[in-house]
């Protein structure tokens, strides 16, 4: 199609995202309320509206399987077929192969084409027993007529146009101007007989009818078609006159119009200014000089240059090959830059409150210089005033920018209600989802971090935390079983909680469990939130068989590491007999974080805040020295290794003795260090600025930050320190 | 003075591809997502020279749109293009009912939806 519609394509694929998730929920909901027709009409909108819009980028195969399932749709809607479970499932696996045919259009990958073949045929299937199968109108290009020549021709027009031709915007001048663009129009004659006398005449009401002749070496279909909107309510001859066979005798048959000079053709339609020339394949199409197929069919035949340059001992089929593989390279590499940039559609209340508030801190900018020009001491209290203006018009601002990118997270739910369904029925048990919180907004890089780790969780939750039917009537419990979703703000953060009525863990089990896996020993004494913490260690599964759902190894311990790679913490609740409730915490955006600023000699650090369990001065005493371990240091009777951020960084410190300085208790999926600094100076927000981009990777720090004096600040990682810390060798950067 | 078209769609991306192949093409461009949109945008009495469209839409739909449209004085002769699929063979008759005056059929290049603008449009 054409590429003036290229730039549209990331719209499109955002849009069709979200046509699919009604067409999905649309569905889930129709099992339930099968009868629901506004529901119907929703989703086939939905469905159609992926139609059109991928037919206009040419993605063929998205828009075909849409009109199958189009035409299912249609006769519910219509009444003409009811919503069985079967159509249901099968209009459900549909929007699954939609989106993975969608997603192929924006990969530009195959497809399986099995599986699309296959869903077809269902639907054509579904689509045709029982109730009348679906107007299949212009199924195939009527059959071209055979290619004319094209010397000229004049045709008889008579046309008696239908009386409210005006009332539909349509003008009888349009058309003569529309003919006369064909060829040479003449001989226009009125046939006024059914015009009214004056006084009964409605000005509104077509009473005229015309006849006229046309010249012109377009086709018959061409003069047609410029009646198109009219043809069918009109009464209207196109009839070829005797002068043209006149002409055709005379003048000299061409030998085949392919071969033909095309000249006559094309100055019928010569492009206007600014017009791109078209190939001469479309002119003679659009002239009716031959049919699209037979076009189509001497494109098939044309040789790739490849071919031809082999044929010609030019070049060896290696090197074309090899050429070929070269240009698809390149192709996949310009693909892959313009996947990268990801679009975001914003409310334009969004934007319309950003736009008011930079004018505000325009106009407090204009204050403050103004101020400035000409400030004196006295003025002291009216420039704090204004600062603290700025303040808040910079922090609102800071909120409004990071607000462009929060979506709400229903779109992390949404896929939810379709996985518990399949989950219950591959479990063999009745499971009710309650989705709340949905409109609870975070930032768009999170929800699409969060979405697999939430997945893990609700398996979990229907896997092992919910009973079978039976086991839940004999609790007296009912027999269906209930996941919740929730999520809500909460401080600065975002929580999430995956909530179930089941079993609830089972503290015996899991210490078991752990003893058995070496994890923990009998004589340990743990508290239960320790014990919890065991589900999250790699390898830990008290599934007793392993299903297709989870206990393949892909465990919590995933979940946990990929919500802490978020600056997250997950946290359990559970009774036994009861349920079990995961919290998840997580930061609402990742571009901001809540630091602890420390100071190593004249250097400032940052240390992310959700990392630090507790900062201690330690005694001579829990210090040790272990060789080939480095140091560790004795909280509480557990050894933690320690690391000298002097030495790490290689600065000249104000401590070198652990005993005067500070030691920060610093976690991170489960494991915990202590590094040594001179002073805490306070806490505050940092903005994220990334090392990688902007200098190189450093080992031990995240990224770096602007502090409020200029200077530049490192934000520590603890995840790397803690690798640092395992092998031993503080590496000096 | 420009000439001035209304597009009404659902589908964003769809009236940014209109709006784009209208605005190159000289025309002052209003949107409206679904049929009440529509009517409450011109409501004030603005004039249009050109109705662009789409049939399936929430609210109200295009259909009941074109009918509400030619019942307004400013509407009885202005040219109203439907946007339809090739395979809605019944719509396009319901459209011409409702008193559109033709149709452009998706999918469409600006090209082609030029050249149906032009058959209906006086220059």
């Amino acid at each position: 199609m054409s590429n003036d519609f290229a730039q549209f394509q990331d719209a499109f694929f955002e849009e069709a995202a979200e046509h699919l998730a009604i067409v999905e929920e649309g569905l889930l909901a129709l099992e339930q309320h099968p009868e629901d027709l506004d529901l119907l009409a929703k989703i086939f909108r939905s469905a159609h509206s992926i139609k059109g819009t991928a037919g206009m980028f040419g993605f063929n195969a998205v828009a075909q399987f849409t009109h199958k399932m189009e035409t299912l749709l249609d006769l519910l809607r219509n009444g003409q077929k009811v919503v069985t479970p079967q159509i249901a499932d099968l209009l459900l696996k549909s929007t699954d192969c939609l989106k993975t045919l969608i997603e192929a259009a924006k990969s530009n990958e195959p497809v399986d084409n099995e599986v699309v073949q296959r869903l077809t045929g269902e639907l054509a299937a579904a689509s045709e027993s029982g109730g009348q199968a679906a107007p299949q109108a212009g199924v195939a290009a009527k059959a071209a007529s055979a290619p004319a020549a094209n010397q000229g021709h004049t045709y008889i027009i008579s046309w008696t146009p239908p009386a409210w031709l005006f009332q539909r915007g349509l003008d009888p001048l349009q058309i003569f101007k529309e003919l006369g663009a064909l060829g040479t129009l003449s001989e226009v004659t009125v046939d006024t007989t059914k015009l009214p006398e004056l006084a009964a005449m409605d000005p509104e009401t077509c009473y005229l009818a015309w006849t006229m002749k046309l010249n012109t070496v377009k086709d018959r279909k061409v003069v047609e078609g410029v009646f198109e909107f009219v043809r069918e309510d009109s009464i209207l001859k196109i009839e070829e006159g005797h002068e043209a066979r006149e002409e055709n005798r005379l003048q000299p048959a061409s030998p085949s119009p392919l071969a033909s000079n095309p000249l006559p053709i094309a100055s019928g339609l010569a492009p206007a200014e600014g017009e791109e020339p078209k190939p001469l394949g479309e002119l003679l199409v659009e002239s009716g000089a031959v049919s699209r197929e037979t076009l189509d069919k001497a494109l098939s035949q044309q040789k790739r240059v490849g071919e031809i340059l082999v044929e010609q001992q030019a070049v060896t089929p290696q090197q074309v090959e090899q050429a070929l593989l070269k240009q698809r390279q390149q192709e996949s590499a310009a693909h892959a830059k313009k996947t990268d940039t990801a679009s975001i559609r914003v409310d334009t209340a969004k934007i319309d409150k950003l736009i008011n508030l930079v004018g505000e801190l325009v106009i407090t900018q204009s204050m403050l210089s103004d101020l400035g020009a000409r400030f004196e001491m006295r003025q002291m209290p009216i420039l704090l005033e204004r600062m603290a203006q700025l303040e808040r018009n910079t922090r609102e601002i800071q909120e409004r920018v990071m607000g462009i990118r929060m979506l709400p997270i229903g779109t992390a739910f949404s896929r939810f209600p379709r996985l518990v369904r399949d989950l219950s029925a591959k479990a063999g048990k009745k499971i009710q989802l309650v989705l709340s919180g949905e409109e609870t907004e975070l930032d768009k890089t999170v929800i699409e971090s969060i979405g697999d780790p939430l997945t893990h969780l609700v398996r979990n939750s229907a896997d092992h935390g919910l009973e079978p039917p039976e086991e839940r009537l004999d609790n007296n419990k009912p027999e269906l079983g209930t996941i919740r979703l929730n999520a809500f703000h909460e401080g600065g953060s975002i929580c999430i909680t995956v909530e179930d009525d089941g079993r609830g863990l089972n503290r015996d089990k899991i210490l078991a469990k752990g003893i058995k896996q070496g994890l923990i020993t009998e004589n340990d004494k743990l508290s239960d939130d320790q014990i919890w913490a065991l589900i999250f260690k790699p390898g830990f599964s008290t599934a007793e068989k392993v299903t297709d759902v989870s206990g393949r190894g892909v465990g919590m311990d995933v979940v946990k590491r990929n919500i802490e790679a978020l600056g997250g913490t997950v946290s359990i609740k559970t009774a036994l007999g009861k349920g079990t409730t995961f919290t998840l915490k997580l930061p609402l955006t990742l571009a901001i974080i809540d630091g602890m600023t420390v100071r190593v000699g004249q250097e400032t650090y940052i240390v992310p805040l959700l990392s630090i369990l507790e900062s201690i001065q330690p005694k001579p005493e829990v210090i040790k020295t272990v060789v080939g371990k480095g140091e560790l240091i004795n909280v509480r009777g557990t050894y933690l290794p320690m690391m000298r951020m002097y030495e790490v960084f290689s600065l000249q410190p104000e401590y070198t003795d652990p005993t005067k300085a500070i030691l920060l208790i610093l976690e991170t999926e489960g494991e915990r260090v202590a590094v040594m600094v001179d002073e805490i100076l306070g806490q505050q927000q940092v903005v994220i600025k990334s090392m990688e981009q902007n200098f190189r990777k450093v080992e031990g720090v995240a990224g770096a930050t602007i502090l409020g004096d200029g200077t530049v600040g490192f934000i520590l990682d603890v995840r790397g320190l803690l690798e640092m810390a395992r092998r031993g060798t503080p590496v000096a950067a | 003075m420009a000439k001035t078209a209304l597009i009404v769609d659902d589908s964003p991306t769809m009236r940014q591809m209109v709006a784009f192949t209208l605005t190159n093409a000289g025309f002052k461009v209003i949107e409206a997502e679904h049929g009440i949109d529509a009517v409450n945008k011109v409501a004030g009495g603005a004039k249009m020279d050109l109705v662009v469209t789409d049939l399936n839409m929430p609210e109200m739909d295009g259909i009941t749109l074109i009918k509400e449209l030619r019942k307004i004085a400013t509407f009885k002769f202005t040219p109203i293009l439907m946007l339809t699929t090739e395979s809605a063979e019944d719509k396009k008759k319901a459209g011409k009912e409702a008193g559109a005056t033709g149709w452009i059929v998706k999918p469409f290049n600006p090209e082609l939806m030029l050249k149906i603008i032009a058959k209906v449009m006086p220059a």
